[in-house]
């Protein structure tokens, strides 16, 4: 089809919008609510276009092109227009730019500069002043912020089905908020953050902890470990400045060691010990015929979501904790005594690509190696310690990085250190959808086979595919899987649960559209193209390592034979095995 | 408060309401609308509304939005009379605001907010003020209506008549409606 952009003729794909059909050629047109795949609701005013032949100037995003078209992109009139609606904005919009989580990273800052905005000729036209929102143990949103774009809601309701916010009141009054307004801390919310990832301003952030964290670095009678995700080293580095998807596992556990952390782990040793207790719950639960589909249990946000939404059917859930909070309990018994550290001293922080993690590290169950010491050391009650103290998200650290002062690019690579920081290629693709199933898959088909896996790689479990299935063939025992990403996909794999239909025997289910690499709590932007590049970095690293499969890895061997004895045993139960609180809607 | 609890509408009269409207265009609002009516109370409490969005599958958020969009539904307990002070163009330029605080005042209320869409309900739950945009009276502004009734060319003195008369018969109309009962 033909048409006229900026009096240059072009031919364009039918059916494209005028801003997709701009970006063809080079023109970025600028949106503060429209977001590919996400939401276009058309609210913000800022992608106008003027269109030979219409009245009004037009909206971009959702303006089909038409034969013969003639647009124009920059005249004085669109520009005008453009600025009028960003001043609008700006009126009711807190001038605090300085003291604001997402200075210099802010779509309606850069905006306000690429414009020319240069004063404010609007006065404040709302007149109550929303108050924060600090209820949840994981975001916090500030609704004075907010320009009410809707993508927020657009996430929660359309990609994750979860519906903890939506636009309430009317006029002035009209704001994003919870039912009654009583906090996303009191509704269904998961805290998966994806709604801080996608808001163009600083009005939903993740709740920091950087202040606590320095604090712990600095007292001499804390030792303090740090964990850091598998999807933290693929994205951390775009928050210092590098290309999306950057691999700097080296550079960032340097960048660690100088920020002053103790020692410098790796949640995917845990995530390796995670597989061994598993794999060793799935192959119990296929020949004990226990609860199947076996679903798994490392997406806190999922856990949650499940809690809420589908009580019943929570048996399904591996009991295993995740690796966080697997490497929180191993921290602080099995390291602890090891090295003969009083486990009080200990302070473990973990950084993730996550907001939920945050909220899980606060679960009231999550105590066991309080519980553990409890006795031996005849600890009151007073002296209780969570497993896991601190969950930084990746841009928490990105924050602490750069208020240090830390060159990043130019950081050595350094390795991380024993024990607990020895891990294998199928710790490190937890970090990606689909991962989990394959780390798992490759332990469990050597345990149940006792052969030898000649390829490592399940390729049909891998992709950006919503749901993805797969068939494995275990000594002769064929067995369905499935996995998927996002919750609006996990809800009808839930519900063909529900109705007993379901063709499985192992679900893996994450949050978070890609996997932990779109986490709530990774660099912003975060999107599918983004996204792809950071899950092409975790599996060049799986392919790097010497050792791909959890049950190699010679440190769990180790913490095996001298602590936990077996998978599914006594300790394993205690320290790494957990239960879940139905919680209805 | 404690009369809440026996204001909440029970499960049998919401199941009912909403056999009556269910697969209708726009049936939420007219659910919403007869259990509100049904409430002694005329207002919409979080428990109610929290029945009506589990039997209909609409997420609480989506029907928090509803509620709050329509000045209509009431969050909170009304009184027995309402009083309407029509807060619209005309009204305005005719004095409707000092009206309003006129009925604060004279209810002992500390009407501060400048949030045209306030409402406020007297400590007994005898009055509830409101405003409206417009009541579509503007030749007769400015109006403010009482229990149902329009009052037109008011001023202070014409007001507080109302009022007087009101706050006496107040009394008896409630105990009326106790006896019809």
């Amino acid at each position: 089809m033909k048409i006229i952009i900026n009096h240059q003729p072009v031919d364009v794909k039918e059916g494209i919008t005028v801003m997709e059909a701009c970006r063809t050629v080079g023109i970025d047109i600028p949106s503060l609510c429209f977001l590919k795949d996400v939401s276009e609701n058309a609210s913000c005013g800022v992608c106008v276009v003027e269109v030979k032949g219409a009245r009004s100037l037009l909206r971009s995003c959702i303006t089909k092109v038409t034969d013969g078209m003639e647009i124009l992109t920059a005249s004085p009139r669109v520009r005008e227009a453009r600025k009028v609606n960003v001043e609008l904005i700006l009126a009711n919009h807190p001038q605090d730019c300085l003291q604001c989580d997402r200075n210099l990273n802010c779509e309606l800052q850069s905006l306000a500069f690429q414009l020319g905005i240069k004063e404010s000729r609007f006065v404040r036209t709302r007149k109550k002043y929303f108050p924060q929102d600090e209820t949840s143990l994981s975001l916090v949103r500030d609704p004075e912020k907010c320009i009410l774009c809707g993508r927020c809601v657009a996430v929660c309701n359309e990609m994750q089905t979860v519906n903890a916010i939506d636009f309430s009141g009317r006029g002035l009054n009209t704001r994003i908020s919870t039912f009654f307004d009583k906090g996303l801390g009191a509704t269904y919310c998961t805290n998966c953050g994806q709604c801080s990832l996608v808001c163009p301003t600083g009005a939903i952030t993740e709740k920091s902890y950087v202040q606590q964290v320095w604090q712990e670095i600095h007292n001499p009678d804390k030792v303090v470990l740090i964990q850091t995700a598998p999807a933290v080293r693929v994205g951390i580095g775009e928050a210092m400045g590098m290309p999306y998807g950057s691999l700097v596992t080296g550079q960032m556990v340097a960048g660690l060691r100088r920020l002053g952390f103790s020692k410098i782990f790796d949640t995917n040793f845990a995530a390796d010990l995670t597989i061994m207790e598993e794999a060793n719950e799935l192959m119990q639960r296929i020949h004990q015929n226990g609860v199947l589909p076996m679903i798994t249990s490392c997406s806190p946000g999922w856990i949650k979501f499940a809690e809420h939404f589908f009580p019943s059917s929570l048996s399904h859930l591996s009991t295993c904790k995740s690796p966080q909070q697997m490497f929180g309990a191993i921290a602080k018994t099995f390291y602890a005594e090891q090295t003969g550290i009083d486990p009080r001293k200990i302070v473990v922080v973990s950084v993730m690509p996550c907001t939920a993690k945050k909220y899980e590290a606060r679960r009231p169950e999550m105590d066991d190696a309080f519980h553990y010491w409890k006795e031996k050391l005849q600890l009151s009650e007073n002296e209780h310690f969570f497993d896991v103290d601190y969950a930084l998200t990746t841009r928490e650290l990105a924050r602490m990085f750069k208020e240090s002062g830390i060159d990043f690019q130019h950081l050595p690579s350094e390795d991380f250190d024993q024990p607990l920081g020895v891990s294998t290629g199928a710790g490190t693709i937890f970090g990606v959808t689909g991962g989990v199933m394959e780390a798992a898959l490759r332990t469990a088909y050597e345990t149940m086979t006792g052969r030898q896996l000649k390829d490592v790689e399940f390729l049909s479990v891998r992709g950006m595919k919503g749901i993805k299935e797969a068939e494995i063939d275990l000594n002769g025992t064929k067995i369905k899987v499935a996995v998927a990403h996002t919750l609006k996909n996990a809800r009808f794999l839930l519900e063909q649960i529900q109705n007993g239909i379901s063709p499985y025997t192992f679900v893996e289910i994450m949050t978070c559209p890609g996997g932990c690499l779109g986490g709530g709590g990774q660099p912003i932007p975060t999107n599918f193209e983004i996204r792809e590049k950071r899950a092409a970095s975790i599996y060049r690293e799986d392919e790097h390592k010497k050792i791909r499969k959890s049950h190699e890895n010679p440190e769990i061997q180790y913490l095996y034979e001298h602590f936990l004895e077996k998978p599914l045993g006594e300790k394993s139960h205690h320290l790494l095995h957990t239960h879940y609180v139905e919680r209805g809607c | 408060m404690n009369f809440q609890t026996s204001t909440v509408i029970s499960e049998e009269i919401i199941d009912e309401i909403i056999g009556k409207y269910q697969n209708k265009p726009g049936f939420l609002l007219s659910v919403l609308e007869e259990i509100q009516e049904k409430n002694p109370l005329k207002y919409l409490p979080a428990e109610t509304l929290q029945t009506v969005a589990a039997k209909l599958n609409v997420p609480y958020s989506q029907i928090y939005g509803v509620v709050t969009f329509y000045s209509f539904f009431n969050l909170r307990p009304q009184g027995k009379h309402t009083i309407v002070v029509c807060r619209g163009t005309a009204c305005h330029t005719k004095g409707s605001k000092q009206l309003l605080n006129e009925i604060g005042h004279s209810f002992g209320m500390n009407h501060q907010d400048d949030n045209s869409e306030a409402s406020f309900t007297t400590a007994d739950n005898q009055f509830t003020v409101r405003t409206v945009a417009c009541f579509g009276q503007c030749a007769q502004s400015p109006v403010v209506e009482v229990d149902g009734k329009i009052y037109s060319y008011l001023n202070s003195q014409k007001l507080l008549k109302i009022l007087e008369n009101v706050k006496k018969n107040g009394f008896q109309k409630n105990s009326s409606i106790v006896k019809s009962r």
